[in-house]
């Protein structure tokens, strides 16, 4: 492969964003500031989508851009894809409980 | 890292002190009345910049305050060289003419009150005075001066998936890297804050500030509320969702990527100039047009404009610098946007990098270069209002 095929924005990040398609079994390399890391994918991901970086426990904090984006809904694994299936936002649950 | 002071570009020195990256005569008409008195000098005056805005009367509340505020704002940015002012009565023109000579630029005024509301006779006055202060502003000269001087206002048109991970990120970085240098730099469009408001307000430089953002998103989204549209609803979209955006807070933390990782000095009202250097945000339209002359009014002599799919607009007193992460919007539109941050996307350069390389071509620009924009003769500024006339 000639460069990644990932990009994780911050080095707290616990998510990386695919910048091309990947199936289950693909390598995926992910560009962490002058760092590289390589997972292997569990499950298709789209392009623009999030794959986990590593084990994400039920009810942890999805870190992208450093910061917390959503909490987890189940557990994560490490190459799994990140997404409204398995996390929700923290702001709209704030939002419904005190409307 | 760069040393404050030893980064520098090739600027116009104003006498308040500011710096321009151009050197702009506007005719501007201040009332939506002499807007074609404006448009006759100015084609009459080749190197004249022309600057309308339809509206002018009939403003209550906050409007009344805004339109002047902006007016002045445009007059008085650094880019400007001289101002020849139209408009109708005598009073306004010289409550905006006064104000604008504080710049210690040459100013020129024509009132249609001058010539017993001759339109004819105001434009070859106007013609005469915008000649004359086009000559005269054609004999300044760029000189060295330290990136410090630079304000650049950032934005975003026509977004997709790749602009939060990439170009986004990549302004965000040059943002930096202008605050490093001891520069400034403003990012507007409040209702794209909205969802990571408790994010963004943690960068605030102290508590009145941190308030002052969520404040602010709170004030238009109850603005928004009130006229019948639920902000919070249905967002992220089920496009965004389609392209991966899994919350709000992701929605809006890809929106401000382009604010980099600086302190926030302050919330900015449209038009208002930073009292200091740093990063600052607007609470202002969301409007691209809008918000540019937002920044402008405050000062902004370049702007940093991100787009996924492509956007073409500009603004008239700054040089736009387009950017886009997208491979095949850069290989489309290869004679309109400046900055081709792709190869972050394809996974050839780092964000670092590219923000570097970045940097590097808004020197290049505010010491002269022209952008895309420039070369085909984009531009307009567009003056917010929040409410009708009465």
């Amino acid at each position: 492969m000639a460069g990644w095929n990932a990009l994780a924005v911050d080095p707290r990040d616990n998510v990386a964003v695919l910048l091309r398609d990947v199936a289950a079994g693909d390598e995926v390399r992910i560009r962490i500031g002058a760092a590289d890391e390589r997972l292997v994918a569990a499950e298709a991901v789209p392009l623009g989508h999030k794959i986990a970086r590593r084990q994400i426990e039920n009810g942890a904090q999805i870190v992208k851009y450093g910061e917390v984006i959503a909490s987890a809904t189940t557990g994560i694994s490490a190459g799994q894809h990140v997404h409204v299936h398995n996390v929700a936002s923290n702001r709209a649950k704030v939002r419904q409980t005190n409307p | 890292m760069v040393a404050r002071g030893s980064v520098t570009f090739r600027g116009f020195v104003r006498a308040d002190g500011s710096v321009g990256t151009r050197n702009h005569v506007l005719v501007v008409s201040i009332l939506g009345l002499t807007n074609r008195i404006a448009e006759r000098i100015t084609q009459c005056v080749p190197g004249a910049l022309l600057v309308t805005t339809p509206y002018g009367r009939g403003h209550y509340g906050v409007d009344k305050v805004i339109h002047r505020d902006q007016l002045v704002g445009l007059c008085l940015n650094p880019n400007v060289g001289g101002v020849l002012v139209i408009g109708a009565d005598r009073k306004m023109v010289d409550d905006i003419a006064t104000a604008a000579a504080r710049g210690g630029r040459p100013v020129r005024s024509v009132a249609l009150d001058d010539v017993h509301e001759d339109a004819l006779e105001a434009t070859a006055r106007g013609v005469r005075a915008a000649g004359e202060l086009v000559h005269a502003s054609s004999r300044v000269r760029r000189t060295e001066q330290p990136a410090s001087a630079l304000f650049l206002g950032v934005e975003c048109g026509h977004s997709d998936a790749t602009s939060g991970i990439v170009a986004n990120p990549v302004a965000g970085n040059c943002v930096d890297r202008i605050v490093d240098a001891g520069g400034t730099a403003v990012v507007g469009e409040t209702v794209e804050w909205l969802g990571a408001e408790h994010i963004v307000s943690r960068r605030a430089v102290n508590a009145a500030v941190a308030d002052a953002i969520v404040a602010a998103v709170l004030r238009r989204e109850a603005e928004v509320s009130a006229g019948g549209h639920d902000l919070t609803g249905n967002n992220p979209g089920a496009e965004n969702i389609r392209g991966g955006l899994s919350s709000i807070e992701e929605k809006s933390l890809g929106a401000i990527a382009k604010t980099g990782t600086k302190p926030i000095q302050g919330v900015l009202r449209v038009a208002e100039q930073p009292k200091r250097n740093g990063l600052f945000l607007m609470d202002g339209p969301s409007f691209s047009p809008e918000s540019l002359s937002g920044f402008a009014a405050s000062g902004a002599q370049i702007m940093l404009f991100t787009t996924g799919a492509g956007n073409s607009f500009c603004n008239s007193i700054a040089p736009t610098v387009k950017l886009s992460g997208r491979p095949d919007t850069v290989a489309r539109l290869k004679d309109q946007i400046d900055f081709d941050a792709s190869p972050v996307f394809e996974g050839r350069e780092d964000i670092e990098a590219a923000g570097g390389r970045l940097f590097d071509l808004v020197l290049e620009i505010a010491s002269g270069a022209a952008t895309w924009g420039e070369v085909h003769g984009e531009g307009a500024e567009a003056l917010y209002r929040a409410n009708g006339s009465m």
